[in-house]
């Protein structure tokens, strides 16, 4: 087990070295602003951009500029600093990260509870209306954007703006340690609509994996031990069916970690994706790596979650 | 300098149901902008009387650039410094032309042929904490002095500044052109007789006297961290900072918000701002139409950078009283190579002229209030514009017709070789367009002109900074158009808006502002001399036959002129500034 988590970790490594490389070469090849420009003013003299190029460290070779910034993380834990606000990118990360994460657990709690229950009403009571309404409703927010459902979302109900003002709206995120209840009410709306999207796809996944379960030879074994029919479907069925939700759930957080970028632009909330949706609109390329390893290093931390807990969840699975 | 939002995004104002309502064209002919709210006439900003305390909170999707008086070029970012520093010399906020001693006591003594300029500075003036202390000379000339400092990198001390004696060999030291026999007196003196030139320079921030003691430490960080960490005001405002002056992280969060509070030290008897407000609440980020949404709901709110497209229209016709455009705000014109390719030929250079539809180019940014036709370089508001033509422009047969003239374009199209009336070479031009809104509507009417001549074009729409730092502000890409360039002044100069964009000097390796790469002698020597005249009528009468000799030469295709659109919350006084692109005055701005 140790053995298979360290060989995991040393591949999260390498994908995370490789994702590096990736960035830095698709900033370089790919036309975006040149920061040293974008910094220095477009009627700066060239020797002022030069300056700026030496002092921003843009005017070595790409590889070497890489190995800087590898060379970096790796002895000091030092991601660089922004080219406009000349923060410290691990501080800028750091001080996002609290929002992101607030967003990403709420949301999360909202959509297993929410995407479970329906998705387990939806499998036991098959082609009943209420099954029904629940995909049809499931689909409309699968197919709903994001950006659109929030915009939505604060017309109808934030309390500067909407036609039914009774929740906090944009702009409205306070710190968790700063006023907890200003925290938790700021959140309910974006909660809500990030959690909308995710909570139909999980339904609509639990209910066809359940439906599968459901028909296998265990749960007519379990049935005709006289088992009664909500632990068959609880114990027995959902068990076995939620093995997909977990896979996608680890991926899904690791990702929500690095950034729910939309609903973070739409709810003014300083979380990471926004604070990294801001540097690719100011080429501040620092901060995009950051934010880039950022989420790659939840993702790979999430994978890793998944696959141990596949372990525990399936007798079937054995790590090696 | 580029327009408000430039950096990202220019102004968004592609609004069709402006044009359905058929708004009268708001005063675009006069030397002197004047201030609109939407549905009325045209009103004087009231500026002086008002009620005085509360709070504005201000809603800016995009973060600051610089905070930094020998950093900061752009227009938002000047919103805040205007506030906290006082420059020399300064506009008042309905003024786009006439200077007002600042930090000065009287306009500076000219003398020496143009090439002297003394200025005296009023008593009196104090630096914020933790700074403390009187204003003197000395602070005024380690301002400038440091504007040629490398960690500083202003942007623009070469071109307005570079005249001063002994510019081109400074690095942050003293410069020997500025002198100060005392501490209410300094001189700078010039190679050229500049001097008119000079003291309009003397409005930009870098002239914000800085205190040497406090920021020459900060100053040998590379990049310097004064105006990034710290900042010392001599305005009404300062940034909220602790004890050290230190405001990074406290009245400032990149990315999230910025707090204006009073400067105790600020002395109202050497200023003429009255500064009604007590503190001024920036929240950065957020969703424009949203943020546009939330000013135009609240008492007490304004937006600082362009409001979208969407909340432009829904102000206009539900909030008359909350929107302002605001003329004189720049220029948007389509560069064409003049310096290889097809549009060597001056004849093909004005076919396209004449085949631009300068109307669909309104429309597309929002009607009749949000842009007019272009039909010279100089812009209404800035000196000289009457006098090449006011809003008619010169009477030539390609400028005649906003609409678009195929006839005449087909005209000159013969003229340049083209019997047919179309371009018949085997040339692809190269066309690099912004892919914001309204630049991405803007490039499809130029393109399709283009198109409409007979030539077969390759459009590429990127995001606005690169289109410019890769591909128009550089000539060895060979870009044939750039359709959704632009500028707006520096200050009143017309020098400021035609110099750098125009003149065969100017043109640079990267970062060229002379998209076009106009270098027509006869106009780089009509500008060598009309930089040196002293005067500011005279300098309007140089420039304007300048600008004659630019629309003679056809070496765009002008677009528009802009009038940027502002929005406030209901119960707020809010009054631009019409020398920034009408961007929001702090200092003047009060809630009822």
């Amino acid at each position: 087990m140790i053995a298979y988590v360290v060989r995991r970790l040393l591949w999260g490594v390498a994908l995370l070295f490789l994702v590096s490389a990736l960035t830095f070469v698709l900033f370089d090849v790919l036309p975006s602003g040149e920061p040293a420009r974008l910094r220095a003013g477009r009627t700066a003299s060239p020797q002022a951009i030069a300056h700026v190029r030496q002092e921003l460290g843009l005017d070595k070779p790409i590889y070497t500029q890489f190995y800087d910034y590898i060379k970096g993380i790796v002895l000091h834990f030092d991601l660089g600093y922004s080219f406009y606000s000349h923060a410290s990118v691990s501080s800028l990360i750091a001080d996002r990260l609290p929002a992101t994460i607030s967003l990403a657990a709420g949301a999360v709690v909202i959509w297993l509870l929410t995407g479970v229950a329906i998705g387990i009403v939806s499998a036991v009571r098959r082609r009943s209306w209420l099954d029904h309404a629940a995909m049809g409703g499931a689909l409309v927010f699968i197919s709903a954007p994001e950006f659109w459902l929030g915009l939505v979302a604060l017309f109808l109900f934030a309390a500067d703006i909407g036609k039914f003002p009774i929740l906090p709206g944009a702009g409205s995120y306070t710190g968790l340690l700063a006023d907890p209840g200003k925290w938790f009410g700021s959140l309910v709306l974006p909660w809500l609509v990030l959690a909308a999207g995710f909570a139909a796809i999980y339904a609509r996944l639990l209910r066809g994996s359940l439906l599968e379960v459901l028909g296998e030879d265990h749960i007519r074994t379990a049935r005709a031990k006289g088992l009664s029919e909500r632990r068959v479907v609880l114990r027995h069925g959902v068990r076995g069916a939620i093995m997909p939700l977990i896979t996608v759930l680890g991926l899904d957080i690791g990702t929500l970690l690095g950034g729910a970028l939309l609903i973070e632009v739409v709810f003014d909330i300083p979380g990471v994706g926004r604070l990294n949706y801001d540097a690719i609109t100011q080429s501040d390329f620092p901060i995009v790596q950051g934010t880039v390893l950022l989420a790659a290093l939840f993702i790979v931390l999430a994978n890793i979650v998944v696959d141990i807990s596949y372990a525990y969840l399936d007798p079937r699975v054995r790590l090696r | 300098m580029l327009h408000k939002g430039a950096r990202r995004r220019t102004a968004a104002l592609s609004i069709t149901a402006l044009l359905a309502l058929g708004l009268a064209a708001c005063g675009s002919g006069g030397e002197s902008s004047v201030h609109q709210k939407a549905g009325e006439s045209p009103l004087g900003q009231k500026l002086y009387g008002k009620h005085r305390g509360g709070t504005l909170i201000v809603y800016d999707h995009e973060d600051f650039e610089h905070l930094d008086p020998g950093e900061a070029y752009g227009a938002e970012d000047y919103t805040v410094l205007y506030a906290v520093t006082r420059p020399l010399y300064s506009y008042p906020p309905n003024s786009a032309t006439t200077l007002k001693p600042d930090v000065a006591a009287a306009p500076p003594i000219i003398s020496n042929g143009g090439r002297t300029l003394t200025v005296h500075i009023r008593p009196h003036i104090y630096f914020s904490p933790p700074v403390n202390r009187e204003v003197n000379s000395g602070d005024v000339a380690y301002a400038i002095d440091r504007g040629a400092n490398p960690n500083v990198a202003n942007p623009y001390f070469g071109s307005y500044f570079g005249d001063l004696v002994g510019a081109e060999a400074a690095k942050g030291g003293p410069i020997p052109g500025i002198e100060t026999p005392n501490k209410y007196t300094i001189v700078f003196h010039l190679t050229k007789p500049s001097a008119t030139l000079f003291y309009g320079a003397l409005s930009l921030p870098l002239s914000s006297p800085v205190p040497p003691e406090f920021v020459k430490p900060l100053d040998a960080h590379s990049p310097t961290t004064y105006g990034t960490e710290y900042l010392v005001a001599t305005g009404p405002y300062m940034l909220k900072s602790n004890s050290q002056g230190k405001f990074l992280g406290i009245g400032y969060q990149p990315g999230k918000s910025l707090t204006l509070v009073r400067n105790p030290n600020w002395n109202p008897h050497t200023d003429y701002r009255p500064a009604y407000l007590n503190q001024i609440d920036v929240n950065v980020g957020g969703e424009s139409s949203v943020i546009g949404q939330q000013v135009l709901k609240s008492t007490d709110a304004v937006q600082n950078d362009s409001p979208a497209p969407s909340i432009v229209q829904q102000a206009y016709q539900h909030y008359p009283r909350q929107i302002t455009f605001t003329p004189g705000s720049g220029t948007y014109y389509a560069s064409l190579d003049n310096a290889r390719g097809p549009f060597t030929n001056i004849d093909l250079r004005k076919a396209v002229w004449a085949e631009l539809d300068r109307d669909a180019i309104v429309k597309a940014r929002g009607g009749s209030l949000a842009a007019q036709p272009m039909t010279h370089f100089l812009y209404p508001g800035v000196a000289g514009f009457q006098a090449a033509g006011g809003a008619a422009g010169l009477r030539v047969d390609y400028n005649e017709h906003p609409e678009g003239d195929p006839t005449v374009a087909a005209k000159y199209m013969k003229l340049a070789g083209y019997p047919s009336g179309k371009y018949t070479g085997s040339k692809t031009l190269q066309v690099v367009g912004s892919n914001g809104e309204p630049e991405q509507a803007m490039a499809q009417v130029v393109n399709q002109a283009l198109q409409n001549l007979g030539f077969k074009t390759h459009l590429s729409l990127l995001e606005q900074s690169a289109m410019y730092d890769k591909y128009c502000t550089v000539p060895a890409q060979e870009i044939d158009v750039c359709p959704n360039v632009g500028w707006a002044r520096d200050f009143a100069d017309p020098q400021t808006v035609l110099y750098l964009p125009f003149d065969g000097h100017a043109i640079t390796p990267s970062g060229n502002s002379n998209y076009g790469q106009v270098n027509d002698p006869a106009i780089n020597a009509a500008m060598e001399k009309a930089t040196l005249t002293v005067g500011e009528p005279a300098r309007a009468d140089a420039w304007a036959k300048i600008d004659d000799m630019l629309v003679q030469d056809a070496v765009a295709a002008p677009e528009v002129y802009a009038s940027d659109a502002q929005i406030e919350g209901s119960d707020v006084e809010g009054v631009d500034q019409l020398w920034n692109s009408g961007a929001w005055d702090y200092d003047f701005t009060s809630l009822k």
